[in-house]
């Protein structure tokens, strides 16, 4: 590491006196308020204000308030273990499977707290939906895959007893079986074997085939946790241009440990450094170009992490 | 060695040598064969080979195998052949060969020199030393092939000369037992079969790393082939002896019906032309159905809680243990418990549904234990795929992890099935009716259901009924009634390989769709 020693104040410091550590140079918790307040000119998807999250005795995520501007892609970056796929975890409540998990602070959607009380986990979901880090399409057909979620949450009626009351809806699921399968870039791929199993398609097109599963549960918000780590660079370059290409309808948040992903594809992006805190957060072009701090124009121009 | 080991990086494929060794392997290997198929009686040792006595044969082969494989030592020892023998043949070989020598040692002494007392130990220990020094201390040609040479030598120059031969036996003292020939002579081929196999083996990878490899692969084929030699012997063994009894009467297109097979169609009823045991396959069927109809929803529901919504931790593990120890528990204990608790609430007699409860009890462990490692199988990707989703727990579990985890479960009552099928003791104490019952008294079940006004509403006086199953009905004959039929022991073994013919359909079931869903699920 480069950077002086008094850029790091020691951890006594900081949790004893949060905020108002005086060391000198360059102090983070100083100017960390005004480094992360990032204005935009449209509205509001997720506004996230004082995100604290506890493993058990492990403090994996710090005071994080940002808000998500919607209709673009923000990207979340930084080291390993600094918080920036808890934090997504966080927006549509996953962490919650975790058992030691603790949440605090507050998430809203559209003005709504998620976390408060009452909330409706499948309505959450389905409008912030997930696309994981490696592709997990279900051993089901293709089809299937897609018409997963709309079947279980009864927006399509397939099956016998469907048909039998005469309101089976196949032609709807065929049509957003097409749709979200178009929307994902896949459909040309595999329009002729709907009913293969998902599991023998390529590592690329497992992706994108979840990215279409996600698709067609009709979300606001998709949650991407590095969605190409797995992949080579040829599927790679296609799950970006999807990506870009998704954000004219939905609001994208992408976690990534690669920045020059984040530059391509992002229209804002968030640093988050060791210790589970946002460091920075503003224009993708501010954030590698002329950032404020100095640890995060260390870290992306890659000195460090 | 540490200064260079380098080898030729391409073989020449086959060097003359080669061809030697792997005929030798060969040789061996027909000889295991043959000497397998003696041990099952699948052939005979004392019928003639072109004239000469078959233990006769097999010597002079064994003897000339044992020359081939020291030859070949001693051709690699002096350079003749190219090999890249290692320094030793390391401990594992020489502790083989020093049991081996020492058996041989202590048996010459004690038999042919007549050696009384202790005294036999003394050539024993000197037999086992000379092979632990001959194999560790030379090089490794040399080491691997002389000791297992000699074994073949020494056995088939005592088969050749007729010092044992096919009349041949020996009264073991302490054990109140005779070995003939008959066992002895196959068991002596089938071991220096071993040994010169794998030496040649050796020769054939030109010892050394590669050596070792083919050695390993030779010594582990030919003990599969002994292992899948049992099982078809058993299964020959059975058949034989099974299908004359229930071939008795068979016939295609007689009678006007397609065919007619009198002894799985009859019952054992004094009318009957031919003795049958229908009724001992319809109550053995409907035992298995029932148990299976018990234990399936119980011991998946129970691995569904356990895996998925159950906190691992302390109750799980306590479950499992209890779980492990249902299973292990012996089936007369299952058998009286339905005794004295199941028959007491069904009529106070003996019942199918008491027998179908007693087994399905049985049954349940297994498929509880096999659903749940099923069930933590499944990736916990598609449970977070499907929570992503907005997907309810229940849901997810029914339409994804459940789908995903059939082929585990099936595998479990695959397994289980097998078992409570061919249990006689909980069937003798909780269902079983007449040991040769007629035709008139098989259970039917399908067609005693029978409705009423008042609860149950549903009532089945057939499933309340004593019946024969059919290992309960070879325990019976085997016990009791041999007298009733004509031919009891082709009669009973007739039973025998029909049972083992209906667990095995009820195996090929379970498999076919065990692999159904596998190809539902990965293609």
């Amino acid at each position: 590491m480069s950077q002086p020693d008094t850029t790091t104040p020691n951890e006594g410091n900081r949790t004893d006196d949060r905020g108002l550590t005086t060391t000198a140079g360059e102090s983070r918790e100083e100017g960390r308020a005004e480094w992360t307040d990032y204005s935009f000119a449209g509205a509001s998807k997720l506004s996230v204000e004082d995100l604290e999250v506890h493993y058990g005795d492990d403090h994996a995520l710090k005071g994080v308030s940002m808000d998500i501007p919607e209709e673009s892609v923000t990207a979340l970056i930084g080291p390993s273990g600094c918080g920036k796929s808890t934090f997504l975890r966080c927006l549509n409540r996953m962490n919650d499977r975790i058992r030691a998990a603790r949440v605090d602070g507050t998430v809203e959607l559209d003005g709504e707290d998620v976390y408060r009380d009452g909330v409706d986990l499948v309505e959450l979901r389905k409008r912030v939906g997930m696309v994981f880090q490696a592709p997990n399409p279900f051993p089901k057909s293709i089809r299937e895959n897609i018409a997963y979620g709309p079947r279980k949450h009864g927006d399509v009626r397939t099956g016998l007893l469907a048909r039998l009351t005469g309101r089976d809806d196949s032609e709807e699921e065929e049509q957003l079986v097409e749709q979200s399968l178009r929307q994902a870039a896949l459909w040309d791929e595999v329009k002729d074997r709907l009913d293969d199993n998902a599991l023998g398609l390529s590592g690329g097109q497992q992706q994108r085939l979840c990215i279409a599963r996600c698709l067609a549960v009709g979300p606001e918000v998709i949650l991407m946790d590095e969605p190409a780590s797995a992949l080579d660079p040829v599927a790679t370059s296609k799950i970006e241009d999807l990506i870009e290409a998704l954000a004219q309808d939905y609001t994208v948040v992408v976690v990534t440990h690669n920045m020059q992903q984040a530059a391509r594809i992002s229209d804002q992006t968030a640093v988050f450094l060791t210790g589970g805190e946002l460091v920075e957060y503003d224009d993708t072009e501010t954030i590698f170009e002329d950032p404020e701090s100095q640890r995060v124009e260390d870290y992306v121009s890659g000195k460090f992490g | 060695m540490a200064t260079e080991s380098r080898n030729a990086l391409v073989r020449d494929e086959r060097t003359g040598y080669e061809r030697l060794a792997a005929a030798t392997v060969g040789l061996s290997g027909v000889l295991f064969a043959v000497a397998l198929a003696a041990l099952l009686e699948i052939v005979r040792i004392t019928d003639p080979v072109a004239g000469i006595p078959m233990v006769a044969v097999l010597g002079g082969l064994v003897t000339l195998s044992g020359v081939a494989v020291i030859g070949f030592g001693l051709a690699s020892r002096r350079g003749r052949i190219a090999t890249v023998p290692q320094e030793s043949a390391g401990i594992v070989a020489a502790v083989a060969f020093t049991g081996l020598w020492f058996c041989a040692g202590g048996l010459v002494a004690s038999q042919t020199l007549g050696l009384s007392g202790p005294l036999w130990l003394v050539p024993a220990v000197a037999a086992g030393a000379v092979a632990f020094a001959g194999t560790a201390l030379p090089r490794e040609d040399i080491g691997s092939t002389a000791p297992a040479g000699a074994v073949a030598v020494l056995v088939g120059l005592s088969l050749l000369t007729g010092f044992i031969g096919s009349n041949w036996s020996w009264p073991l003292g302490g054990f109140n037992a005779t070995l003939f020939a008959d066992v002895v002579v196959p068991f002596l081929v089938m071991t220096s079969a071993l040994v010169t196999g794998w030496a040649a083996a050796k020769t054939y990878g030109g010892y050394g790393a590669r050596g070792r490899h083919v050695g390993a692969y030779v010594l582990i084929y030919l003990v599969v082939l002994a292992i899948l030699g049992v099982l078809v012997g058993l299964i020959m063994f059975v058949v034989l002896k099974g299908a004359p009894g229930l071939f008795r009467g068979f016939g295609l297109l007689t009678d006007g019906a397609l065919v007619r097979w009198p002894f799985l169609t009859n019952g054992a009823g004094l009318l009957a032309d031919v003795k049958g045991i229908f009724p001992a396959i319809v109550g053995t069927v409907w035992l298995v159905v029932g148990a299976v109809l018990v234990a399936v929803p119980t011991g998946v529901g129970a691995a569904v809680f356990l895996a998925e919504y159950a906190e691992q931790g302390r109750f799980t593990q306590v479950v499992e243990v209890a779980t492990n120890g249902l299973w292990s528990t012996p089936s007369i204990v299952f058998g009286l418990f339905g005794a004295a608790f199941l028959i007491p609430r069904f009529g106070n007699q003996k019942s199918i549904i008491a027998g179908q409860l007693t087994l399905g009890f049985m049954l349940l462990p297994l498929v509880l234990i096999t659903s749940r490692e099923a069930l933590l199988a499944v990736p916990d990707e598609y449970r977070d795929a499907s929570a992503a989703l907005g997907v309810s727990k229940w849901q997810t579990i029914r339409s994804v992890v459940l789908p995903a985890a059939i082929p585990g479960v099936t595998t479990g009552v695959i397994l289980g099935v097998g078992r409570i099928a061919g249990e006689t003791a909980p069937i003798l104490l909780t269902t079983g009716g007449g040991v040769l019952p007629a035709k008139g008294s098989a259970a039917a079940v399908l067609g005693s259901f029978q409705l009423s006004a008042s609860p149950p509403f549903v009532s089945n006086p057939a499933l309340l009924d004593a019946s024969s199953a059919l290992p309960y009905q070879l325990f019976a004959l085997i016990t009791a009634g041999l007298g009733g039929v004509p031919n009891p022991e082709q009669f009973a073994w007739g039973v025998a390989l029909t049972l083992l013919l209906v667990v095995l359909s009820f195996y090929a079931i379970g498999i076919a769709t065990r692999y159904y869903f596998r190809r539902k699920l990965h293609q």
